[in-house]
């Protein structure tokens, strides 16, 4: 059973995510980008190519400039967010990524580089994300 | 990729005997064709290759093809890289400086629209609507009725100018065709959930800012600093903070997908004029002029009690509960868009921090 966060439990989000077209639905398209995932001292880089998760592994800090822009909140935030994932099948309203970046009093989202037009693209494809975390329902998960 | 052999204008060598081949008696009376424009091109023998993602409109920028001028001085409708035909009568393509619109992500955007496209009628779950409280109902209605009224501006004042924007920068006018589509179907979501659950549409906008924007004629990037800087970056804010508050499945869809357009909207936007500024001098300080005035009507369309009491009643879940912690929620999500507003401002470089209208400047203690 992985424990989130890890390399193992993004890797059994993106087979669940992957193998059901049903959770490619959220943009109603193709979702070409990197995001990098600060979770506490953890970090990972998340590649989405056309309909598919085509890649996530954990990446050292130096790396995370690759990412068009990195989600960062402290490690409670993400694991009140995956729980409820796990809790209720997908996000309720106070656990998307959406509302919790609402709720910071500086935005979950930013570039590495300042690039205004890369950050943009978790406007652009943020159901694409939540579709993600919320395929994490299916992956039985542990804790720290 | 591409492939690509030399211009020619000559008549290719096949054609003679193409037409030997063809056989079949000539009609008397009808000139005989020489067929000389099959030799008339700019560039010939080019083949772009698809790659991973497919054949994209930014794909096709090779050779001359892909030769995007400082200025296009032609002012008919020929397409960007054909060769043009004398005689042809000038039309009023306005804006032919590649500043006054140019994006470099437009090519990418247009196709990124064309691929996330999503349908009312069929891909919302309305079965999940369900009848809310009457006073929750009419702040939806009211909120959508505004929102429709966006909606119309964006494609009115982009119809304006995509009507005179010359075709060296055809990418742009693809791009904007796409943004006018999304709003339509917006404008269609938006009414088809006001009118089934038991609605109707709300009272109409003041439209102050709306005139503003429809008003702009000062050029197309004038109007990009008021329909996307000053609104659109205030629109997002209102449909995030919906999309926190929908009450159903159908309206979560419906939020969730216009800000993923708007998203795109907002990035041609703040990508636009992020080009004007650093390759237009003088630009900066013109944005500084617009920004003074376009904050100003801002500042007062923000006072109008309608919509901040209808959000206020959606985001505290009823009348008691919006005039307490609902409006404190309003409140901070204007609040918001200010910070964003000027975080977007900086990266700009147009700063507007220390020159900020008060009546914007308001919003910062939320």
């Amino acid at each position: 059973m992985p424990q989130f966060p890890s390399a193992d439990w993004f890797q059994s989000v993106r087979d669940v995510y992957n193998s059901d077209p049903s959770l490619h639905s959220g943009g109603g398209g193709a979702c070409d980008t990197v995001a990098g995932f600060k979770i506490g001292a953890e970090s990972y880089l998340i590649t989405f190519e056309g309909l598919q998760c085509a890649d996530v592994r954990s990446a050292p800090d130096k790396e995370m400039n690759d990412a068009d822009f990195i989600i960062e909140m402290s490690e409670e935030l993400w694991t009140d967010m995956v729980a409820n994932v796990q809790a209720n099948g997908k996000a309720d309203l106070n656990h998307t990524l959406n509302s919790i970046d609402l709720t910071q009093e500086e935005s979950i989202a930013f570039s590495p580089v300042d690039d205004q037009y890369r950050q943009d693209l978790f406007y652009r494809f943020n159901q694409n994300f939540q579709d993600f975390f919320d395929a994490s329902a299916r992956v039985e998960t542990t804790f720290k | 990729m591409a492939d690509s052999k030399d211009s020619g204008a000559a008549v290719p060598a096949a054609v003679a005997g193409a037409i030997a081949a063809a056989g079949g008696e000539m009609v008397s009376g009808v000139p005989e064709p020489t067929f000389e424009w099959m030799g008339l091109t700019n560039q010939w023998g080019v083949r772009v290759r698809p790659d991973e993602h497919g054949l994209r409109l930014g794909d096709l920028n090779v050779g001359i093809y892909g030769e995007v001028p400082e200025v296009w001085d032609d002012q008919t409708r020929r397409p960007r890289g054909a060769l043009p035909r004398p005689g042809i009568p000038p039309l009023p393509y306005n804006l032919r400086a590649k500043h006054q619109m140019w994006a470099d992500c437009a090519a990418d955007l247009y196709e990124e629209a064309i691929q996330r496209r999503w349908i009312p009628a069929t891909e919302v779950p309305w079965d999940t609507l369900e009848t809310l409280p009457e006073d929750v109902e009419r702040a939806v209605c009211q909120v959508l009725t505004e929102l429709m009224q966006y909606n119309n501006v964006e494609i009115e004042i982009i119809n304006y100018w995509q009507d005179q924007m010359s075709y060296g920068y055809y990418e742009v006018k693809q791009y904007l065709a796409t943004t006018s589509f999304d709003c339509a179907r917006n404008i269609e979501a938006l009414r088809k959930r006001a009118l089934s659950n038991g609605g109707g549409l709300g009272l109409e906008s003041r439209g102050s800012v709306n005139r503003m924007i429809l008003e702009s004629r000062g050029g197309w990037t004038e109007s990009v600093a008021y329909l996307y800087l000053l609104r659109g970056t205030f629109a997002m804010q209102i449909l995030r903070g919906l999309l926190v508050h929908a009450h159903n499945d159908a309206e979560r869809f419906i939020y969730s997908h216009m800000i993923q357009d708007h998203a795109r909207h907002l990035t041609y936007g703040y990508d636009h004029l992020k080009y004007s500024i650093t390759h237009q001098d003088g630009q900066a300080g013109i944005m500084q002029t617009l920004l003074s005035i376009g904050e100003a009507m801002m500042g007062t369309e923000l006072d109008d009690p309608v919509l901040r009491s209808a959000m206020a009643i959606i985001m505290g879940g009823g009348i008691e509960a919006g005039r307490t912690k609902g409006m404190d929620a309003y409140l901070h999500l204007v609040g918001d868009f200010v910070r964003d507003y000027l975080s977007i401002c900086d990266w700009l470089g147009v700063e507007r921090e220390e020159r900020l209208n008060p009546n914007i400047a308001k919003y910062l203690e939320y």
